[in-house]
């Protein structure tokens, strides 16, 4: 049984070696290809052919993969870090560092990729401070801003946009109530305390967690327009786009709460010879009940926020109608509808804080 | 194996996930009736053990048998019925603290109770009353409708060992009972385990850090040292030796009173 201990070891040391090896290798290449990259931009003018780029490739790429196993010997290197601290081995054999880190080759490349970093995506996003300070550009903002502050206040378009946001604040509202219940669910066969049993369960969860974290990765603003298309352009399908979206993102704020909770009642629950589903209602449950209460008061507040910015591809409320008047340049009507929403979501940011710091 | 054994543990190993080997052929009886203390220095495997006889912890190999039967080797549903007959108490009394007192101790019934019932809150009123009683043995009835987390730490394992009276089982694992507890509070809820083991017959196996706890409440002792059994015994013959080879040479004996 001894034995076993140093196999798994072994065994487990090799594994991380080839996991960290590859992080490293990812970061080396990372770093060579965007120095490569600004190197071509801010260098000298050399020949920006497709050649030499196959030649610069043929140079760096090597070195990455011979560099790369040579970093990771080194327990300090990112990949190796990032490996060790999540394996149970492994995560107690590590050591803190004596020293400068940044004074070492690790601690110096992750400076480097930093660096990098800003400088990359300060030319990618083309950042260009001239048009930030141009005259031309600020007087045309300047009109824009100061006829959004003159609101036109007549009788009809109040009326209109006082409609549209009772829309949209039923539109968060349904969204939220339909979303609770599915999320609830949901959440215990996500939650891995729970599912980590047997090899089937931990199938569910796997499936259902790659599931709920593809909806979650797709904005609502693009479920909006599946959903208008799919059911015609309307708060429908705004409600539908923000429900989808709610249920996704609760089932990680619960499932994280579940997998948080004190493990100890769970334990005594089941040493009663209690069921799992006893387990759950009487160990489970009562943990969670105020925290998910918390996140879903939390969720209806940002579904509020949300379902004004869904109107603007069609899913109905007063999103759609600030569209309209848009596209007309009335930007005093704008305005109107621009100050309630202002309005309405610090009013509703206030309730969901005062109602939640009540709960806990 | 002998007419009096309740539990027989035979050549128990775990070795956890991280490579841990917690036990190490583990071989020893409980005897119907007696109060059993394990003891052995933090990490000497105790609360593994106890773990591994209701199966909190799967035991990697080896057997546990619960009058005579295998309980390692039980699918779920089967397993179930046997932790109905061994209750547990924690170190850390293991109480949902939100709820009352009463639906703690009540909570000892769960296995007894179908899905349904339990979950819509459906105990009988005999399942009252003799939670009412339980709360009576353990001196906390006027405690029945308190929150548990309002409860002091002694209170609240007193409320953990009516929970397990509830739950009627013939033998009791006391894992670390008083070892949140101060000194006074830790015979108080030592004494309701004695009163658990003499007047209602339950076997004890309760893991203990003090050796004048042990000697006060334990009838007899076996000992853990690295996950292998190094004394099996009466409290009275841990001298100073056997002491020295359970704790280690640098280990003096502190009392408690």
């Amino acid at each position: 049984m001894e034995d076993r201990y140093a196999q798994n070891l072994a065994r487990e040391k090799r594994r991380c070696f080839i996991e960290a090896c590859v992080i490293n290798g990812l970061i080396l290449a990372y770093l060579f290809a965007a120095a490569a990259y600004l190197f071509f931009v801010f260098g000298p003018g050399l020949d920006k052919g497709a050649g030499l780029w196959g030649r610069l490739a043929s140079v760096l790429g090597p070195l990455a993969l011979i560099l790369a196993p040579l970093w990771t010997r080194s327990p300090a290197s990112p990949g190796r870090a990032f490996i060790e601290r999540t394996n149970p081995f492994l995560k107690n054999l590590r050591r803190p560092s004596a020293g400068s880190w940044w004074l070492t080759f690790s601690g110096l490349t992750t400076l480097a990729v930093l660096a990098l970093t800003v400088v990359l995506g300060w030319r990618l996003t083309e950042v260009q401070m001239r048009a930030l300070f141009s005259a031309d550009g600020i007087a045309g903002a300047g009109r824009i801003f100061s006829s959004l502050f003159q609101p036109n206040l007549s009788a009809s378009i109040l009326v209109a946009t006082l409609q549209a946001m009772v829309v949209t604040i039923f539109i968060a509202l349904l969204a939220t109530m339909i979303a609770v219940p599915l999320a609830f669910v949901g959440s215990f066969f996500c939650a891995r305390n729970l599912m980590r049993g047997s090899a089937l369960s931990l199938t569910i969860y796997n499936a259902l967690r790659l599931i709920f974290n593809f909806t979650r990765s797709i904005e609502p603003l693009i479920w909006a327009i599946i959903f208008s298309v799919w059911v015609g352009i309307g708060p429908f399908a705004g409600m539908l786009a923000l429900m989808l979206h709610s249920v996704a993102s609760l089932v990680k704020l619960y499932s994280e709460q579940i997998e948080n909770i004190d493990p100890g009642p769970i334990e005594a629950i089941e040493a009663t010879g209690a069921s799992r589903v006893q387990v759950i209602w009487f160990a489970v449950v009562p943990q969670i009940v105020l925290p998910y209460l918390s996140f879903t008061i939390y969720r209806w507040d940002i579904n509020i926020r949300m379902a004004t910015v869904i109107g603007l591809v069609g899913g109905g409320g007063i999103g759609t109608l600030l569209m309209q008047y848009q596209g007309l340049a009335k930007w005093n009507e704008v305005g109107t509808m621009v100050i309630t929403i202002a309005l309405v979501v610090w009013a509703m940011d206030y309730l969901s804080a005062r109602i939640r710091e009540a709960i806990y | 194996m002998s007419l009096a054994a309740i539990i027989e543990v035979r050549r128990l190993n775990k070795v956890y996930d991280n490579g841990v080997h917690a036990l190490k052929n583990v071989s020893f009886e409980a005897r119907r009736g007696e109060f059993l203390v394990i003891i052995g220095l933090s990490g000497s495997g105790k609360s593994t053990l106890l773990r591994c006889i209701n199966r909190l912890v799967e035991p990697t190999s080896g057997q546990v048998l619960l009058d005579g039967e295998d309980l390692t080797r039980l699918p779920t549903r089967e397993l179930r019925l046997r932790r109905r007959r061994i209750g547990m108490v924690f170190q850390q009394f293991n109480l949902v603290k939100r709820k009352s007192v009463l639906m703690n101790v009540l909570s000892g019934r769960l296995g007894a109770m179908g899905a349904t019932r339990s979950v819509l809150g459906l105990f009988s009123e005999a399942d009252r009353a003799r939670a009412l009683e339980c709360l009576d043995i353990v001196g906390l009835r006027d405690k029945a409708s308190n929150r548990a987390d309002e409860l002091s730490g002694g209170q609240q394992q007193r409320v953990a060992i009516a929970r397990t009276l509830m739950q009627d089982p013939d033998v009791l694992l006391a894992d670390e009972p008083v070892a949140s507890l101060d000194p006074a509070t830790s015979h108080s809820v030592m004494k309701y385990l004695q009163t658990a083991n003499r007047q209602f017959g339950k076997t004890i196996l309760c893991n203990l850090h003090f050796l004048s706890l042990v000697r006060e409440y334990g009838t007899r002792v076996i000992a853990l040292r690295h996950g292998e059994l190094v004394f099996e015994g009466a409290p009275d013959d841990i001298d100073e030796a056997w002491f020295k080879r359970i704790y280690g040479d640098e280990a003096v004996e502190v009392q408690i009173d």
